[in-house]
């Protein structure tokens, strides 16, 4: 009998050995597609004034028209991006308060694979000088979130996250110290919500959230991720399961889904980040990028 | 019982209405073609003096105000140095339609003698009104003087930036003239403008 109950743990833990080795990114991330993307200075520019009804120093969006009917943030800006990222850092457009040295924008790398159960993706950009400013997140040099959408959220499959960006949130001119990012009809049960993954460089830790009628981030939540600094290149790697949990968009192979990207570059928190347009990731199919089974 | 003498505009108008005794006919062609000419050329060259940049701003309720706003935009100051001045936006090229503007400008001078635009303040006060005026005027005539110069047909798309050839695509199949999605492309928009006043 003791033999027996020996030989049942030393095959449990070979199991879960063996589970935890398959929990592991790709061992050669050199072999996973790559996809660059730029993330750029956003400053001021709600999704009231995306859509056409806001204006800002007098001017409302000249895409308006266009975007409500129908083309996407990508349609217009995809090449863009960086030339606009140095328009608004340097206070020509939709910045009031520009700081000096600031990055206009910054190129990111975006790799992504799953084994079956579990996500991975992988961030590595350079770290862009230091524009000197007063720091606003102590604790954390660099932040980089990523949020999905699995088709409910409204405009997010035009906008990316733009959909979360408003006018009353916390750091816009207008906005409520109390109030965070938040959608349209925004609701968990409801699946209205995107899906939301951060890691913050000081304190090294992930964090699982979700953006529905308000942002709720915990701590791990059943994210892995792992970030370092290596001379001036950042890497950050996530895991996290395809079925998810609570708050999560459940990933399903054959699906694309909506999604986007921002890097608080630098100390920085709300609106003073580095943000991407909307894009899709694919799993087992075709989407901005893609994340194939490894 | 005396006869009232004949007045004397009607005595000018006889005289001119009788045939000339001592000029030929050769003559009065000839000093008549050439009078033309110089009270054509005359009145021309008045006209396009009045179009002309140093006229505009000769002012200072339009050199203080939207002249400095024109200088930082790209129809001042530009890579190819072609400049559009304040007439290749604001008075038709064709004649007709140039000498009607000019009339309506006219009133553009009461304006200037009643000052109702000579401080800031008056010209900030009244911007949405001189506006409403001409996004009017160019929507009614499809943005004339836009197209003396610009048509979609000479646009080649292939060499615009992917927004602007997307807008201008987008533009060409709903009808739409060059003003509704180019108000303040010279000028600031005025403060108190109304959702209605949006043409886009």
């Amino acid at each position: 009998m003791k033999k027996i109950l020996i030989a049942a743990t030393i095959g449990l833990s070979f199991s879960i050995a063996q589970g935890m080795a398959v929990a592991a990114p790709p061992a050669d991330w050199s072999k996973v597609g790559a996809t660059e993307i730029t993330v750029f200075y956003p400053g001021i520019s709600p999704m009231e004034w995306i859509t056409g009804p806001l204006r800002i120093d007098r001017v409302r969006h000249g895409g308006g028209r266009a975007f409500t009917q129908g083309d996407t943030c990508a349609d217009c800006h995809a090449d863009e991006t960086a030339q606009m990222g140095e328009k608004i850092v340097t206070g020509e457009k939709l910045e009031p308060n520009p700081v000096l040295g600031k990055p206009g924008s910054i190129p990111v790398t975006i790799q992504a694979a799953h084994d079956g159960e579990n996500l991975y993706v992988r961030f590595s950009w350079k770290q862009p000088g230091a524009a000197n400013s007063p720091k606003m997140d102590d604790k954390n040099p660099v932040k980089i979130a990523f949020m999905l959408d699995g088709g409910k959220v409204a405009t997010a499959d035009q906008s990316g996250c733009w959909a979360s960006c408003h006018a009353d949130s916390r750091t816009m001119p207008d906005g409520s110290d109390d109030k965070t990012k938040y959608v349209k009809d925004g609701s968990l049960a409801g699946g209205v919500f995107y899906d939301l993954v951060q890691w913050r460089s000081g304190e090294n830790k992930a964090f699982n959230g979700y953006v529905a009628d308000k942002r709720v981030q915990n701590e791990g939540g059943g994210i892995v991720a792992e970030g370092k600094l290596d001379g001036d290149t950042w890497t950050v790697t996530f895991q996290r399961k395809l079925a998810g949990g609570e708050g999560d968009v459940s990933l399903e192979s054959g699906k694309a889904y909506n999604f986007g990207i921002a890097v608080h570059d630098d100390h920085t928190a709300g609106r003073f980040h580095h943000v991407s347009l909307g894009y899709t990731l694919g799993i087992d199919t075709k989407g901005d990028l893609t994340a194939m089974k490894f | 019982m005396a006869t009232n003498p004949p007045r004397v505009g009607l005595r000018f108008w006889s005289t001119l209405r009788w045939p000339s005794a001592k000029c030929s006919v050769l003559t009065l062609l000839v000093v008549g073609f050439f009078s033309g000419i110089v009270f054509w050329g005359g009145f021309n060259t008045v006209i396009e003096w009045t179009n002309t940049e140093k006229f505009c701003i000769s002012c200072h309720e339009m050199h203080d105000n939207v002249y400095r706003e024109y200088q930082h935009t790209i129809h001042y100051y530009n890579r190819t140095g072609v400049r559009a001045v304040c007439s290749d936006c604001h008075v038709p090229q064709e004649w007709g339609p140039k000498m009607i503007r000019k009339i309506q400008a006219s009133r553009e001078v009461w304006g200037k003698i009643t000052g109702t635009i000579n401080t800031a303040e008056k010209f900030e006060a009244k911007r949405l009104t001189l506006a409403r005026r001409e996004w009017k005027r160019m929507m009614a005539n499809d943005s004339l003087e836009c197209r003396n110069c610009h048509s979609f047909e000479s646009m080649d798309k292939e060499k615009q930036a992917t927004r602007a050839s997307r807008q201008h695509q987008n533009a060409v199949e709903e009808g739409m003239t060059c003003i509704q999605c180019h108000q303040g492309i010279a000028h600031e928009l005025p403060q108190d403008m109304e959702d209605d006043d949006y043409l886009n």
